[in-house]
Parts: structure tokens; C-alpha cells; sequence
């Protein structure tokens, strides 16, 4: 029935090319850098008749022959205003330049403020890299995650957890796109740094729900990131001194205006400043531990109708002593072409490669030991088209196949009589998808975007593929067959539609209603039964026992700006439903078993929400506040009695708010406040007494039966610009932040112990990863 | 596993030099009540015990209540012979075997009956095979090299030297530690083992090697010139072995990396119907032991 109504709306939208149109199309563009503005917007001055800036920077708007006014904005530019006799297409690049630090002296008309109220878009978050500048940090280090993580809906475990948590979603749901390769660890040290180089970063947008159809494979939420193309005016050298990081930046142009580079590195060099400090008798004097990451980018504008970019990321985690090492990492490289056919059809083909590598080894000083690695790769190749049919329409169509090359374990014990080798099969899948979407401007009020996309997956040989009996709940299922397949031969196969639909209905000029719904399906997951993730979790794809993760969302929001778009505000509510989330049966064994699905059980989720949202992005002072209350719950057969109980990501209450404020041209401040109900955790009712031990014991058998104290934190940032040395363009800041300033010990966990030393006497325990307030000095240069 | 995840823990404990632990007071519920019946039987000569209690208050900081009046039998089916346990005190129930005589043969299967107030909880295991044990060397540290903190005087270390049996058949071991006598009984000295390894190497043969590191650091413990250190290598069964696992993973289940806290296993059979459950665990076991003066 859906697909029908699909259809017909579909065949709509055709007959709508009546009276004689020509149109504007080309790239929007900093003038001052020449990096692609996304999200610009070009309008009819005085109607809504409009379009945005893609992820390219590419628009296109068909309008009526004759005399129009036309408006290029961009908040943070100054808009661009033109007037035009339109009798033939045209084709241009609009270069905008950048407000003026104090704000007044500019004219705003307003027209891409409103870009919330106007849009299709919901439950989008986007934050651009100078918003995510002025937010105070941890040890000083600008950081996108974290950014993100003071955003209504989006929470974390606690402090050190890798990845976050949206709308009730497992950190393994979020897309994480780095110029639309899959990073598959967003984190450094564990969940204290992203892998982001600010310095690199264009562009951040989180999509929590309505998401289009031409994204899938996570179930709940995408995080676009986009690097900067690197500047192609003039060379820049950007980068700072931090207390965990170093980082240096260098963009130039190749050929002025049509080709340029951006090449970011950083390092952590927090073992070069211990070391001096710890004895010779230490057992980490002689330590590695760092961390770096690059971060790189080409692009060359070939003519008018073809650009290509290159980029790639390199990034890893090292962490050794004497008998003990782990290190893990991603590289991503990516190629795309933009191709433009014409004034209406905008193309764009990538290919890329994704790599997450992890390793860990344990060896002693005889050589005996082990040693374990495991790595998920992935290719892909896709297009994706954009069809500017006419004012009303923008068709968005295009296919794209994602191969998984997957290899749980590879492993090595060293005895003293010889080696065995533990090597899993690697694992084989194809994710194939291809998406229609259309953004239908219906009449000027109401604006919708239907599309779907239709994702289909095969488990392919070469491999052995395990049959399993069923059993009792929350047991080990017992092997009942084994099977070799031939390179690739199909194992399983699964087929997905996905439907999506947003609609926005504009009440008056400042405000309007949205609703959306989005079908998701998700073919890898994560296991990881730990409080946080570790970085040894290893990734698992759909096969013969693992059934694809399925989402539907609604979500439903009410958007409203005051006092000429000086605040923005929502209220959004949504809805969740998931099926075949992992869960892990008692005693799961995870690591180095082949026969792993058996220890994994899949089971229903449910979250639900209102999102309260604040935001004031004009003036000397800036911000925002949000306010979330939510529910997110898990159903699985054979664990809490086969009731509901709270997901460990579970926060009732989240409070978030961020502020900054110029108090003269050279002094900034900022600061944060965040204020989370605690996790839920399972305490025991009882201790049983076995062997001398004393275990914790639940005889209700509930799980996340209690919560943690709740979490707040108050951070504090100030950045000095020093006086611009006008004749060298140099531009230094000092950046003085304090994290968690009246000392909090926020809860990581609870847990439960014997007292050292007092066999008879049992304790809970609060712990926490971070006791004290880190203050944190940064100096940032620009040249 | 846990071992590397212990590890790992410490990096950023160290970066950022304040993760802390404080003790904190919490109210917690009551549980209803449960037997908890710990049968760990082995070959030794002399008294061997089955302990049964009922559940306690998670902070009660006491013996854990005793439960006497219970019937304890243990039968050998494969010798069709029985061991009668007579209460002793404490929930302690014992049978002595005689200082030469052992109740527990190697890959005979045992029952063990427990009768409380007329319902008879129930157990069936089988006796593995035991390890071998070379001998126990100790190794003398000056006390300057390594390890966290400042020097210290001089101490010992003792290492293990044992081997796997010989086969395809996969040994798990529990390996007990006793300095003068005193067991070493810690949340963190479960010392476990599959095929002499320290165990992520789940359910694949190994035969025939040394045990290697770290089980046989004996837990690293420290001792004096004179004292002596005293190892004993229980057999487990596959069951028994990750009954300790997964105690081993409730009791020590702090930090970053903490599992999701679950019930450990019993191998106790309520009979149906029955409203106070039994947990607790049956395991025959194979013992080899050394004795070492440490000089």
C-alpha cells in the first residue's frame, strides 16, 4: 500500500512543466578561501521559492523567464543580493564573504536564518567548525564527538566510552562518515578524543531521524563529516600546541581557484612529557603510549562540469609496555567526481576503502605468549544523482554496492614446544542498496520528501557457516551443523525496504510543524557486552543466524524562531522500535570462538522522547540549551524474566547547555553545563558464598535494576586573540579552558567487592574516570 | 581477556592521572532465599567438606548463615559405592577418607544428594584428569626492578613448572596457591587454566605443553627466606571451569570495562515445584601437589 501511494506521488510530480523555465545553476563558495559553502542558500527574494547548496556546494533552481531578484546567504556571510533578467540557463560560482566580527555593521535579511523553520529537514543537528571552536574542552582539544554529545538526544555511557549514544541507539547504530567512507572508531584513547582533526573539518551534521533515503546502512543515526578542501587562494598554516595534542595543518592552492590540498597531522606527546617524571624502576618508563592521526585531501576543478577529490585518513592508537601492546586504527581513502550533465543533472560517484585494524599481544621475555589481531575492510563504489526537475521538485536517485571483508580473529600462542595458530574464517558480505527520493515543494506552505530505498544484503563463502539448534533462552545453542561454501557462494541473503517520508508544514514566517518517518536496516554490528566499548569489540555481519537490525522512527516537532531569528527553538518527540539488537547470553565466551553467534541473542528496543531546544546564534552571545526526557528499553528472551528493562545508555533527564560570549574583540568566553540522570546498573540483592568468594547474587534475576547518581559537570573556557600583526597576517589565540571546574566525581559505575585484606566484609564501590577539575592551556596559530 | 582489559585500564588512569574508586554507602533490597551449596570434593586424603549456607545480606560482613540438618550423600556410580557427610559445624558437612585413602577416583561418575526439610537437591559430575606437576622454583628479586612504587627488600617469587596431559582432550585446571599453609583466597587469586594457557585459547588442544605464563606466576605473591609455598592442581570440569570465570568476572566487575553483572551458574538441580532454590556448584576433582621451602 505504501509503495502505491509512493507511485502515485511519484507520477505527480511529473506533469508539472507548464511555463517556460530557465535556470540558475553553479557552486557556492567562501570567497576567501574557496572552500564549498554546503547548505547555502539561493532564493527568489520575498517567496520561499528556493533551493540549498548541496554537500558539494553544487545548487540549481529553476525559475520563470523574466526579471528576478535573487539572495545567496549563508549565516556567518554576508548575504549576496542580484538582480537578473533570466532568458536563457546560466551557470555561475558565487563567492560570499564572511561577516564582520562585529555584527551589527552587516544587514541580515533574514532569508537563510530560518533555514529550520523552512527546511524539510528535522532532528538535524549541524555545527560548524567555528561553533565547535568557541565550546570549552577536555584538556583543551577542540573535539567534534564531544561537541555532538551536547546536543539534545545524544548522550554517552560516561566519560572515556568510545562512540555515543542517539535517541536510545547502541553506539554501533551511527553512520560515522568521514568524507563517506565508514570510520568504525570514532575515538582516541578510548572515548576522550575523536579522530577528527578540527583543523581538517568543514562541516559536521548529525541526523537523528527523517533521515533521506539516500543514506542507510545504520539504524539510527548519521553523522556526516566533511573535510575542507583545502584553500585555493592562498597557502595557510594552521595549528596549535595543546597539553595532549600537537597539531599542524598546511592547505595550499595548486593551481589558483582550481586546485588545491589540505594536508592536517596530530600527535599526542603526553608519554614524551611523563617519561622524565617516572622512576627508571617504573614499569612504564619504558611505555609507549600515543596516539596521531592524518588527515589529507586533493581536489581539482577540471572545468566548469568536473571536479575531482581524493582524501584519506590515517589514524592510530598505541599503547605498550614491556610484555604488553594494543594498538588499533582506521585508514579510510576516498575518490569522487563531481560531473555535472547539465543545468539539472548534478552527479556524484565515490569509491572508497575503509580500514579498522586492532591488535593486541602478551608476550613474556622468553618469547612465550600470544598474540591476537582482527580487521574489518570495506570497498565500495557508489553514485548518487540529483535531478533539479523544476522549482517544486528536487529528485535524488543513485545505487551503491558495499562489500565487507571481515576477519573476526587471527591468533598465535607461543609455547615452549611450539606455536598454534587460531584463525578464524574471514567472513564475507555485500550490502547493495539503490534509493529514489523526491523533495516536493506541494504548495508554499507545504513541503515533502518521500523516498525509499531498498537495501539487499548476501553472506557469501568462502567460509564455513554454522546451524545452530535452539535451546533454552539465554544458553548456548548447540551446534546441529556445519557447512563450507565455495568462494563466493550465498550463505543467507536478506531484502529490506526502507521507506522514508518528512514533511514540513510552514504555519507563518517564524514557525512550523514537522513530521517524519524513517524505516532503517543495518547489517554489521557490534559486540561488546562491556560497560564501554573496548577497543578489542569486534564487529560481526549479518549471516545464516544473525538477522539484519531493523528501525522505524516517527518523530514529530514543532519549530518556532523569535525576535527576527534571534532564537531558534523545537520541540521534537519521537518514537523507536528496533528489532534484532544483540544482546549476550550469560557467560558469553566472545573471544577467539568461531562458533560466537551462539552466544549472542537478538531482542526487541524501544525509545522514546521529547527534545526541548534553545538557541540564540546571534549577538555577543551565543549558545544553546536543551532539555531531553526519554525512555529507552530492551526486551530479550531469557534475560530480566522476559520483562522490559532500561538499556544501559538509559538517561531520563539530560540537560545540556553551552554558551559563549565576546566580551571585546579579544576576549571570548564559554562555558558548559551538562546534568544527566545516571545509568542504570544491575545491583545484587544478595552474596552467596562459594569457595571463599563472595558473589554478588540478584535472586529476582532483573537486570539494570537501580541507577547511578546522576551526572553534571561545569566547564569554563576563555580564548584571547592577540592584535593581528596586519602587514604578516598572523593570528594567534590562547585558549584557557577548565573541565568539570567544582571538581565532580561523577559515577562511571557501581560495583561490588570484597574489602582488600577482610575476607568477610563486602563494599560497593563508586567509580569514577575522571575525580578532579583538568585545567588546560592551548596556543593556536594561522598563517 | 580480562587480564589484557586490566591492562588497558590503566593507560588512561595514568594520562589522566585522577581516576579514583571511593567506597560509598547504598541501600540495597533483600533478596529471598536461597541454599548455596559448595561441594568442591577432591582426591586428597583426609577430611574433605561440602559446605551449605543459605544467601546473605550483600553488606552483612559475616559467616554466612549455616544450614545443619541437612542430609549430604555423595555416590560414586561408576564403583556404585557411598559418602555419607556428617555435620560438623558452621554448614560444614565432612567425610573423612583416612590420611591414606582418597573418596575421589579419576573419570568416575559421581551424584551428589543433598535433603533439606524433605526435598533433595541434586548433582551429577564426572572426575577429570590431573595435571602434572614438575616442581615449584623460587626466584629471588632484589626488589629495585619493575613493578609500580618504590624498592622494597628483597623477596621471593615462586614460579610454577607443570605440564599438560598428553591427548586431545581438553584439560581445565584450577591451580591453588598456599603460602605457610594459608590459601590464597582473594577475589583476584582465582588462578584457572585451560591446557597450562591462561585461557582466551577456549576449547582447542594445546597438549602436552608447560604451563606457561601468567599461570604460572602464582599471582606474583611475595615470600620470605624460610617460608613455604604450597601448590595444588584441581581438575575442573569444562562446566566448573567457567563457573569461575564467570565468579571470577562478578567479583572483580569494576572499571571502564565492566560486564554486565549476571547470576553465576549452578550445577545443583532444584526438583521441581521446590520453592527455595539451591545454587552452588559440585566438582570432583584430581589433585596434584608440591611443597616448596623457599630459599
Amino acid at each position: 500500500m505504501r509503495l502505491k501511494i509512493f507511485t502515485l506521488l511519484f507520477s505527480c510530480t511529473i506533469g508539472l512543466f507548464a511555463q517556460e523555465k530557465a535556470s540558475i545553476s553553479g557552486y557556492i563558495k567562501d570567497g576567501k578561501n574557496g572552500e564549498s559553502l554546503i547548505g547555502a542558500t539561493v532564493s527568489k527574494m520575498g517567496t520561499n521559492i528556493g533551493t540549498y547548496a548541496n554537500e558539494y556546494g553544487f545548487f540549481s533552481i529553476a525559475l520563470p523567464k523574466g526579471q528576478h531578484v535573487i539572495e545567496v546567504s549563508l549565516i556567518g556571510y554576508q548575504t549576496f543580493t542580484f538582480s537578473i533578467d533570466l532568458q536563457k540557463s546560466i551557470s555561475k560560482t558565487f563567492e560570499l564573504s564572511e561577516e564582520g566580527k562585529n555584527l551589527d555593521e552587516v544587514v541580515i535579511t533574514g532569508e537563510a536564518e530560518d533555514k529550520n523553520v523552512r527546511s524539510v529537514e528535522m532532528s538535524v543537528a549541524k555545527l560548524d567548525i567555528k561553533q565547535i571552536n568557541k565550546i570549552p574542552a577536555l584538556l583543551g582539544e577542540v573535539d567534534v564527538i564531544r561537541a555532538i554529545q551536547l546536543l539534545p538526544g545524544v548522550t554517552t555511557v560516561g566519560e572515556g566510552a568510545s562512540g555515543f549514544n542517539v535517541r536510545g541507539g547502541n553506539i554501533d547504530q551511527n553512520l560515522i562518515l568521514l568524507d563517506e567512507a565508514p570510520v568504525y572508531n570514532s575515538s582516541h584513547l578510548f572515548g576522550f578524543f575523536s579522530v577528527f582533526n578540527p583543523d581538517a573539518v568543514k562541516d559536521v551534521k548529525l541526523i537523528k531521524g527523517g533521515i533521506p533515503s539516500h543514506y542507510g546502512g545504520r539504524v539510527s543515526s548519521i553523522l556526516d563529516v566533511r573535510m575542507k578542501e583545502g584553500n585555493s587562494k592562498k597557502t595557510t598554516v594552521t595549528g596549535g600546541i595543546g597539553t595532549i595534542f600537537s597539531r599542524v595543518s598546511i592547505e595550499a592552492p595548486i593551481i589558483k581557484d582550481k586546485a588545491s590540498f589540505i594536508i592536517a597531522a596530530r600527535r599526542s606527546y603526553i608519554d614524551a612529557l611523563v617519561k622524565p617524571f617516572l622512576k627508571s624502576t617504573n614499569a612504564l618508563k619504558h611505555a609507549d603510549f600515543f596516539f596521531y592521526d592524518l588527515t589529507a585531501k586533493f581536489n581539482y576543478r577540471i572545468n566548469d562540469k568536473n571536479t575531482v577529490f581524493a582524501s584519506g585518513y590515517l589514524g592510530r592508537d598505541v599503547f605498550g609496555a614491556s610484555i604488553f601492546s594494543f594498538n588499533w586504527g582506521n585508514a579510510t581513502a576516498t575518490t569522487r567526481w563531481n560531473h555535472i550533465f547539465n543545468k539539472k543533472l548534478f552527479m556524484n560517484a565515490t569509491a572508497f576503502y575503509s580500514n579498522y585494524d586492532y591488535s593486541l599481544a602478551f608476550v613474556a621475555n622468553n618469547g612465550q605468549g600470544f598474540k591476537w589481531k582482527s580487521n574489518i575492510i570495506n570497498y565500495s563504489a557508489k553514485t548518487d544523482f540529483i535531478h533539479y526537475t523544476n522549482a517544486r521538485n528536487t529528485i535524488r536517485f543513485g545505487a551503491q554496492a558495499l562489500m565487507y571483508d571481515f576477519l573476526p580473529y587471527n591468533a598465535t600462542g607461543t609455547f615452549a614446544n611450539g606455536t598454534v595458530k587460531f584463525k578464524a574464517d574471514k567472513r564475507y558480505g555485500v550490502e547493495y542498496s539503490a534509493y529514489v527520493g523526491n523533495e516536493q515543494k506541494v504548495t508554499q506552505k507545504f513541503t515533502i520528501e518521500y523516498g525509499l530505498r531498498v537495501s539487499m544484503y548476501t553472506y557469501n563463502g568462502k567460509g564455513k557457516a554454522y546451524y545452530f539448534r535452539d535451546t533454552t533462552p539465554n544458553t548456548a545453542m548447540a551446534l546441529a551443523d556445519t557447512k563450507t561454501f565455495t568462494p563466493g557462494e550465498l550463505i543467507k541473503s536478506y531484502v529490506n525496504p526502507e521507506p522514508r517520508l518528512s514533511m514540513n508544514y510552514v504555519l507563518n514566517k517564524h514557525s512550523s510543524v514537522k513530521a517524519s518517518y524513517n524505516r532503517m536496516a543495518q547489517y554489521i554490528q557490534l559486540i561488546s557486552n562491556t560497560a564501554a566499548s573496548t577497543p578489542l569489540d569486534v564487529y560481526t555481519i549479518a549471516s545464516n543466524n544473525l538477522k539484519p537490525l531493523l528501525a522505524d522512527q516517527g518523530s514529530l516537532g514543532y519549530f518556532r524562531n523569535f525576535k527576527d531569528n534571534m532564537f531558534e527553538t523545537s520541540v521534537e518527540v519521537y518514537y523507536k522500535y528496533l528489532q534484532n539488537q544483540l544482546d549476550y547470553i550469560d557467560n558469553a565466551d566472545l573471544f577467539i570462538n568461531p562458533t560466537v553467534e551462539n552466544q549472542l541473542l537478538q531482542g526487541l528496543g524501544r525509545a522514546y522522547g521529547a527534545e526541548f531546544y534553545v538557541r540564540k546564534s546571534k549577538g555577543k552571545l551565543q549558545g544553546w540549551v536543551s532539555y531531553t526526557l526519554s525512555k529507552t528499553q530492551r526486551l530479550v528472551r531469557g534475560i530480566s524474566n522476559d520483562n522490559w528493562f532500561y538499556s544501559r545508555y538509559d538517561r531520563t533527564h539530560v540537560l545540556n547547555s553551552s554558551v559563549n560570549y565576546d566580551i571585546t574583540k579579544r576576549w571570548n568566553v564559554s562555558a558548559n553545563f551538562v546534568f544527566l540522570t545516571g545509568v542504570p546498573g544491575t545491583f545484587p540483592n544478595a552474596k552467596i558464598q562459594i569457595q571463599n568468594l563472595n558473589i554478588p547474587y540478584n535472586t529476582d534475576g532483573t537486570r539494570n535494576n537501580y541507577r547511578i547518581t546522576p551526572y553534571h559537570r561545569l566547564d569554563i573556557g576563555a580564548t584571547y586573540a592577540f592584535k593581528k600583526n596586519e602587514t604578516r597576517r598572523y593570528k594567534q589565540t590562547i585558549v584557557l579552558s577548565v573541565y568539570n571546574v567544582y571538581n565532580r566525581r561523577n559515577a562511571f559505575s557501581i560495583y561490588f567487592r570484597t574489602k582488600d585484606g577482610e575476607p568477610l566484609q563486602t563494599e560497593a564501590v563508586r567509580y569514577s574516570i575522571i575525580g578532579t577539575f583538568v585545567p588546560a592551556i592551548t596556543y593556536n596559530f594561522n598563517f | 581477556m580480562k587480564t589484557f582489559l586490566n591492562y588497558l585500564v590503566l593507560v588512561p588512569t595514568l594520562l589522566l592521572l585522577s581516576a579514583c574508586q571511593d567506597v560509598v554507602q547504598i541501600k540495597l533490597d533483600e533478596g529471598s532465599k536461597l541454599y548455596v551449596i559448595d561441594a568442591f570434593v577432591n582426591s586428597l586424603p583426609g577430611k574433605q567438606t561440602i559446605r551449605i549456607v543459605t544467601n546473605d545480606s550483600y553488606f552483612s560482613n559475616r559467616e554466612a548463615p549455616p544450614v545443619s540438618g541437612a542430609s549430604v550423600l555423595v555416590k560414586d556410580l561408576t564403583a556404585n559405592k557411598q559418602y555419607q557427610f556428617i555435620y560438623n559445624s558452621n554448614g560444614n558437612y565432612v567425610y573423612n577418607a583416612g590420611l591414606n585413602d582418597s573418596m575421589a577416583q579419576v573419570n568416575h561418575q559421581y551424584e551428589l544428594n543433598v535433603s533439606i526439610d524433605g526435598n533433595t537437591y541434586t548433582s551429577l559430575t564426572i572426575q577429570k584428569r590431573p595435571a602434572g606437576l614438575d616442581s615449584i622454583s623460587a626466584e629471588l628479586n632484589d626488589g629495585k626492578g619493575g613493578g609500580f612504587g618504590p624498592p622494597r627488600d628483597p623477596y621471593y617469587n615462586c614460579m610454577l613448572w607443570a605440564k599438560d596431559k598428553v591427548g586431545t582432550e581438553t584439560d581445565y585446571y584450577w591451580i591453588k596457591t598456599f603460602r605457610n599453609d594459608t590459601l590464597f583466597s582473594g577475589s583476584g587469586d582465582i588462578n584457572i587454566s585451560i591446557d597450562g594457557t591462561n585461557g582466551p585459547v577456549s576449547d582447542v588442544p594445546v597438549d602436552s605443553t608447560d604451563f606457561t605464563p601468567p599461570i604460572t606466576f602464582l599471582g606474583f605473591k611475595n615470600y620470605k627466606f624460610g617460608n613455604t609455598c604450597k601448590v595444588e592442581i584441581h581438575s575442573l570440569t569444562h562446566d566448573a571451569y567457567f563457573f569461575f570465570i564467570q565468579a571470577s568476572a562478578q567479583i572483580n566487575n569494576g572499571g571502564l570495562f565492566a560486564t554486565t553483572p549476571e547470576n553465576v551458574k549452578t550445577n545443583i538441580v532444584t526438583p521441581e515445584g521446590v520453592k527455595t532454590k539451591a545454587v552452588g556448584w559440585f566438582n570432583m576433582a584430581s589433585v596434584v601437589t608440591k611443597t616448596k621451602v623457599v630459599k
